[in-house]
């Protein structure tokens, strides 16, 4: 994580790049989106997007939000496709209520084949009547759950 | 609930009606959350809960709140999604009366902010736009904060973790000090504060918020705007921090605290021999059985 400074800082730039061409291509989260905020780099490929403009403080435990892994490829997160849900424009798995409630609890399902007609295998976000559950990875035709142990939830109301 | 017999003495005579006062304490609140609007509108969450069977009564000094006839609210796709969040009414008083700062402001402190609930509202208010630095003291709640945060897609916060004291002479335009208490105020969620309940905790509790009171009015920007607020009724906590704030900072300006549709009192004008400043008429005390919510001061600061 960048603790000095006040312009936003992912070294190498490439990285940055590579976040930023993978969200336009696989989600068509344009750059336009991520004008106003900076990208962040921690330990272990991990991506936080964030303010652009951070003082100069000691003791940052974290800026923004954790938007992906880089080791290799990049894998986007939960949290960024549920914040950003309403504008990806591709490769979204639309689930039925009984594949939501098994997304929530964090297992994997397999989606009805017209839901993924034209997704090609990698990464999708998980909606269900327009709410963006999360990040799933598409792997021959099933739904391999991306959610964070911690966000599980047995849906009750849905 | 066995209620210590100091603390009925000291508040009895500072209700208007103290048999309404110390029965409503035995009586849980009622569920409430906030419609976060970075995911969802009032709208979109009222017409979902009307789907599950849900009743949802809206907040009538806050459009964007809900009280909520089902417990397990929790358990919604809403609050999965973080398009909702489980919010006891009174907590969401401060960010509400800097509201119209905070959708200006670029550059904003939550002091004390885990676990987060005022904070995502901050976001929320800012549409995540400029830099809200969001600190907390614990390093335990650093995790819930930085939880409650992700969940409810808050891209312009900076999480830090410090004493609020050694800061350094940062400049913001909105500041929020909802700092840490005795908590007399939660008790209806919370019979437990009765068991650590006493005056020399109150007296300890005071000393750190008229340290943290001063030193979060310094670090406002001219013409910035400081809110105060405990979930307290101790006025060692309330109007004795702000006579602080007041005799340190005479240059400190209060002005009127007042929702439309929320009972708010009158706050305390002596207490202990001491008489407190004239300004300090313009925060509010909000007594649990006025509004059926927890317990509350707040006080609103211009530099």
């Amino acid at each position: 994580m960048r603790r000095k400074g006040t312009s936003e800082v992912v070294s190498p730039e490439g990285t940055k790049e590579k976040v930023f061409s993978y969200l336009e291509e696989r989600f068509g989260l344009g750059r336009s989106l991520f004008d106003d905020y900076g990208l962040y780099m921690a330990s272990k490929g991990r991506i936080y997007l964030g303010p652009r403009r951070v003082p100069d403080l000691p003791k940052i435990a974290t800026i923004g939000l954790l938007v992906a892994r880089v080791t290799g490829a990049v894998k986007p997160s939960t949290n960024l496709l549920q914040a950003l849900g309403k504008q990806v424009t591709r490769n979204i798995v639309d689930a039925t209520r009984e594949q939501a409630i098994v997304y929530a609890r964090g297992t994997d399902f397999k989606p009805d084949s017209s839901a993924v007609s034209g997704i090609t295998d990698g990464y999708v976000l998980v909606r269900y009547e327009g709410a963006s559950l999360g990040c799933g990875l598409l792997q021959k035709g099933m739904v391999k759950n991306m959610l964070p142990k911690a966000k599980r939830l047995e849906l009750k109301f849905i | 609930m066995k209620i210590p017999d100091r603390f009925i003495e000291r508040y009895g005579s500072l209700v208007d009606d103290k048999g309404a006062f110390l029965s409503c304490l035995g009586i849980m609140p009622p569920k409430s959350f906030r419609v976060n609007t970075l995911k969802s509108s009032a709208e979109e969450v009222a017409r979902r809960f009307e789907g599950y069977g849900i009743g949802l009564k809206r907040v009538p000094w806050y459009g964007d709140a809900f009280i909520c006839d089902n417990p397990e609210a929790g358990f919604s796709l809403e609050h999965f999604t973080g398009a909702i969040y489980m919010q006891e009414l009174v907590s969401m008083l401060p960010p509400l009366l800097v509201r119209s700062e905070l959708e200006k402001s670029r550059f904003v402190l939550d002091g004390c902010a885990a676990p987060g609930s005022k904070t995502t509202q901050i976001a929320a208010m800012m549409n995540n736009r400029g830099t809200l630095i969001a600190n907390d003291v614990s390093y335990s709640r650093i995790r819930a904060l930085k939880f409650n945060l992700e969940k409810a897609g808050v891209l312009n916060a900076v999480i830090t973790n410090r004493d609020l004291n050694a800061f350094q002479n940062l400049r913001f335009e909105t500041i929020l000090l909802d700092a840490p208490c005795s908590s007399e105020g939660t008790i209806r969620k919370n019979y437990d504060v009765f068991d650590s309940w006493s005056e020399s905790g109150i007296r300890q509790y005071s000393n750190v918020q008229k340290q943290l009171i001063v030193k979060a009015f310094d670090m406002l920007m001219p013409e910035g705007t400081l809110t105060y607020s405990t979930c307290t009724f101790a006025p060692e906590e309330n109007e004795g921090v702000l006579q602080h704030l007041i005799d340190s900072r005479p240059e400190a300006r209060l002005e009127k605290a007042a929702f439309e549709g929320l009972r708010t009192s009158e706050t305390v004008a002596s207490w202990n021999g001491v008489e407190f400043n004239e300004q300090i008429r313009n925060a509010a005390r909000i007594w649990p059985h006025h509004n059926d919510t927890g317990g509350f001061f707040l006080a609103k600061v211009k530099k």
